[in-house]
């Protein structure tokens, strides 16, 4: 017998949440096949689902290897629930250039963010790992993102910030920049001239908020 | 003097030595290494070893406890009555009294409180010898890099040294017969030893016109490679000196080595100097990024300094010159030799990691500052790959895989891990980012194993109760004493957590059991969860040293990562096993490796699959020191290995993931699941 929608939604979140990759990919694949509204189930299931992955996160009941492994059930399902959802539903909530400094390949990090931005209903514009400065320039100006996000697990990779930073900033003074990565701190931040740092995913989402809405009220006033 | 036979086992030196001489100075110079981490001031008890009863045939000798000093029976009586009157103490004063008494006592003779003593069992620092004596040194007491470097062991190598010294006599030149010196130098060393000389240094060319007149035109002259003249000395020069530096981000230690025996006759070592820039490798390389015009000159202008010390130290000891040190060799990670020989570590510093140099360098010591004979060579190993530096092809040439038919997983322990895998068929190598969790860096309660500082943990799986071990002393806690602990280093950060893991505390995914309950499981001041190693009373530092959920988290990236490498060099070479696992570095050997495997921190494996290889870094170097072949074995192995970039395989953090928990996601521990904690089934 068919699920319900809201039958759908609560098994999504649950499949992301105990990551149960298959069960997340099956009941994505039920859900279109049933004509159930793919934006609802992504933001209500899937991003519900990882709303409680953060919890738990935060909790300390899950650590890096859990948190990937829910990621990983939630794209199993958003691979396939993303070309049914409708370009208006879709909006975004906000944009972001991401990517993994020049002369490091460390991308763990940088993959979770993604996965907790991107099921929170945020554009993200992955630049991948070991990223040339000027392409973080050059991004944020195709996509005109709010957010530029630089991560860095090495002090040797994280010291390009210093130069990078000043680089987006000349180009578009309103765009706002955060950093993260082992070797990153509040210091950091204040020194190389950054917006803010979160030390975990989660946490980057809420950052990330809080600077969309004073971007957003500035802009209003403007 | 009276002399009398000494014996060590299992090493089997022996030596006559003068009645009266300690065990420990005696093992001291005969290069069998004891610990004695106090100083020989009788209060670390580090230094025990057994004194063997009875005939020994095939040693020829009679060993008895009574050809050695005995203990002070007097302290033994009063330590009985201390412990007595603390039994019958009748108020908290006088309890407290005595028990600050017996402390002290117990502080200046630690061997008095030993249970081991009935066993024979006496203080090497403090037991002199008055008869012949075969002493058993217990593995506990022995050096960690004694067993292979400290101690002098003689590596089992062919003699084969760069530097070599050849004594000749000549004619004094005659207005017949006005040929040059150096000349007159090289016809002698063909003829008397078939030496083909070509070149002479300048400064010992300058040197050469006095001292060869000096003592009727005999002279001893220092050949390096067979074929340049590096010094000439009047008369005739037995002793041949060389020194193996290995330079670790951490510590440096260096083996001065008769280059004719191939005897170490002294080894020195110090912390890096350059520690006060960054305690790793990267920080130093971000300081030199960061200062782009002095930075790296200063870091340089550190070692350079430091290793001038170790040979000043190292030669003064034994009355020599830094001048007779004719040649060094030098192992370390791939940033301390970009930063000893000047060239920028930027570039190697980060992806994708390409070093200035791969191959060996023979530098002259002078052009580096190095005090050491100036025209003496300085020889610096080979770069695998970026971080795969030259100590790990120190560590190559001493454990020899790329010989061998086993397969062998060699790990080499430090702020990264490196990893080599292979046989004589085939070797590949990566680096993995275990960070500084694995030596106490960025652990709560972390600190260096000095005295005072944690280095045993056992827990009571019944109880939940913890006993510990600190440097410097060898009893267990008992929830009372003071033990002055001053934190946890981080071998027994390992044990610790193999013991909350085994006690069911924390579970294989690094969380704490909520159904667990004690007065050590608590939720700390940092808002996460904690277990109290030691209570503040038991401590130094006035506050309760505990392990904690970040503690946990830190250990679980540093293990994953080390696992995962583990993992995907197996894969990499289409194996299941290995059928060795060769453990590397100063923090390797301290590792208890059940305790490591209950944790993940490799793949399981029969134990006796594992062997410590000490300081195989420093030991590549002294055989690169003795064996000019083995140099260019270095160089050959070094651009054998294939360097694998982990980070670039597809599923990398995903094993990296898996590899986190304890001992891991998904693989099985035959070898140490019985001693895992059985979670409770309820009926």
């Amino acid at each position: 017998m068919a699920k319900s929608e809201k039958e759908l939604i609560a098994g999504l979140a649950d499949a992301v949440i105990h990551y149960k990759v298959e069960e997340a990919r099956n009941l994505a694949n039920e859900a279109v096949a049933s004509g159930a509204d793919a934006y609802k189930m992504t933001m209500e299931g899937l991003a519900g689902g990882m709303e409680v992955v953060s919890e738990k996160f935060d909790s300390h009941e899950y650590f890096v290897p859990e948190t990937l492994l829910c990621a990983k059930a939630l794209y199993a399902a958003l691979d396939i629930l993303k070309p049914h959802i409708k370009q208006e539903a879709g909006s975004a909530k906000g944009q972001v250039v991401l990517g993994v400094m020049q002369g490091d390949v460390h991308d763990l990090g940088k993959n979770l963010i993604k996965a907790i931005f991107e099921s929170a209903g945020w554009q993200v514009h992955d630049l991948g790992r070991d990223v040339p400065l000027k392409k973080f320039v050059e991004e944020q100006l195709r996509t005109d993102s709010d957010i530029v996000m630089l991560s860095a697990m090495m002090t040797t990779s994280m010291v390009g910030m210093k130069k990078l930073i000043p680089m987006i900033k000349e180009k578009n003074p309103n765009v706002k920049i955060m950093i993260g990565g082992s070797p990153v701190s509040e210091r950091t931040v204040d020194e190389y001239g950054a917006d803010s740092t979160a030390d975990n995913a989660p946490n980057a989402l809420r950052e990330a908020m809080t600077m969309l809405e004073t971007l957003r009220k500035g802009l209003a006033k403007a | 003097m009276e002399q009398h036979t000494l014996i060590f086992q299992p090493s089997g030196r022996r030596a006559k030595v003068a009645a009266g001489t300690t065990i420990l100075n005696a093992a001291r110079k005969m290069g069998v290494g004891i610990e004695a981490v106090c100083g020989d001031n009788l209060n670390c008890g580090k230094c025990k070893v057994k004194v063997m009863e009875g005939d020994f045939p095939k040693e020829g000798i009679t060993s008895s406890l009574g050809h050695v000093s005995r203990m002070a029976e007097k302290d033994k009586k009063v330590v009985r009555e201390l412990h007595e009157e603390i039994a019958s103490a009748t108020s908290d004063e006088a309890r407290a009294k005595a028990q600050r008494k017996l402390d002290k006592l117990k502080k200046k003779h630690a061997e008095l409180a030993s249970e081991e003593m009935e066993e024979n069992m006496r203080l090497a620092c403090s037991t002199t010898i008055h008869g012949d004596v075969l002493v058993f040194v217990p593995e506990s007491s022995r050096t960690s890099e004694g067993v292979v470097s400290k101690a002098a062991g003689k590596i089992d190598i062919e003699l084969k040294p760069a530097v070599r010294k050849y004594y000749i006599q000549m004619e004094p030149p005659e207005l017949s017969d006005p040929q040059g010196d150096f000349e007159r130098v090289r016809d002698a060393m063909e003829k008397q030893h078939g030496v083909k000389v070509e070149t002479m240094d300048y400064r010992a060319l300058q040197w050469l016109p006095d001292i060869i007149r000096h003592d009727d035109w005999k002279i001893t002259v220092t050949v390096w490679n067979g074929k340049e003249v590096i010094r000439v000395e009047p008369g005739k020069v037995e002793m041949n000196l060389g020194m193996a530096i290995d330079i670790g981000t951490t510590t440096v230690a260096a083996y001065l080595t008769d280059l004719e025996t191939g005897e170490v006759v002294m080894t020195e070592s110090m912390m890096n100097p350059q520690v006060k820039y960054g305690e790793d490798v990267m920080s130093r390389i971000t300081y030199c990024m960061l200062n782009p015009s002095t930075g790296l000159k200063e870091l340089q202008d550190t070692i350079i300094e430091g290793l001038n010390r170790l040979v000043k130290n190292a030669t003064e000891k034994l009355g020599y010159s830094h001048n007779d040190v004719s040649e060094l060799t030098l192992v370390g990670n791939s940033a301390m030799h970009h930063i000893l020989l000047g060239l920028n570590p930027e570039y190697m510093g980060a992806a994708p990691f390409a070093p200035v140099i791969h191959r060996s360098m023979d530098i002259k010591a002078d052009r580096l500052g190095l005090n050491i004979l100036p025209s003496g060579n300085v020889h610096i190993m080979p770069i695998e790959a970026g971080f795969v530096g030259a100590d790990n092809v120190g560590c190559l040439i001493s454990d020899q895989p790329h010989k061998r038919d086993e397969m062998t997983l060699l790990i080499d322990i430090g702020t990264n891990g490196e990893l080599v895998f292979g046989n004589k068929e085939r070797l590949i190598s990566c680096s993995t980012a275990t960070g500084p969790a694995l030596e106490g860096g960025e652990i709560e309660y972390g600190i260096r194993a000095t005295p005072g500082a944690i280095e045993d943990i056992r827990i009571d799986p019944a109880t939940l109760e913890a006993k510990f071990k600190v440097i410097g002393s060898d009893k267990w806690s008992d929830g009372k004493m003071d033990m002055q602990a001053k934190g946890i280093c981080g071998s027994a950060i390992i044990d610790g957590i193999a013991e909350l893991f085994k006690a069911g505390i924390i579970r294989r995914n690094g969380q704490f059991n909520p159904d667990l309950s004690s007065p050590r499981i608590r939720m700390g001041k940092s808002k996460v969860m904690e277990y109290v190693v030691a209570w503040s009373h038991e401590t130094a530092i006035e506050e309760d040293i505990t392990i904690n959920l970040k503690d946990v988290r830190a250990i679980q990236l540093a293990k994953g990562a080390l696992y995962s490498g583990c993992q995907m060099m197996m894969r990499k070479l289409g194996v299941e096993s290995f059928d060795r696992l060769a453990i590397a570095g100063a923090f390797g050997s301290h590792v208890d490796k059940e305790q490591a495997m209950v944790i993940g921190m490799y793949p399981d494996c029969d134990l006796n699959k594992v062997v410590f290889l000490g300081n195989a870094a420093g030991d590549g170097a002294r055989i690169a020191l003795l064996n000019v072949d083995k140099r260019a074995e270095a160089d050959r192995i070094a651009r054998q290995v294939e360097y694998v970039e982990l980070a670039l395989e597809e599923d990398f953090n995903e094993r990296f993931g898996e590899a986190m928990h304890f001992p891991h996601m998904l693989d099985k521990f035959p070898h140490v699941e019985h001693l895992f904690f059985k979670e409770k089934t309820k009926v």
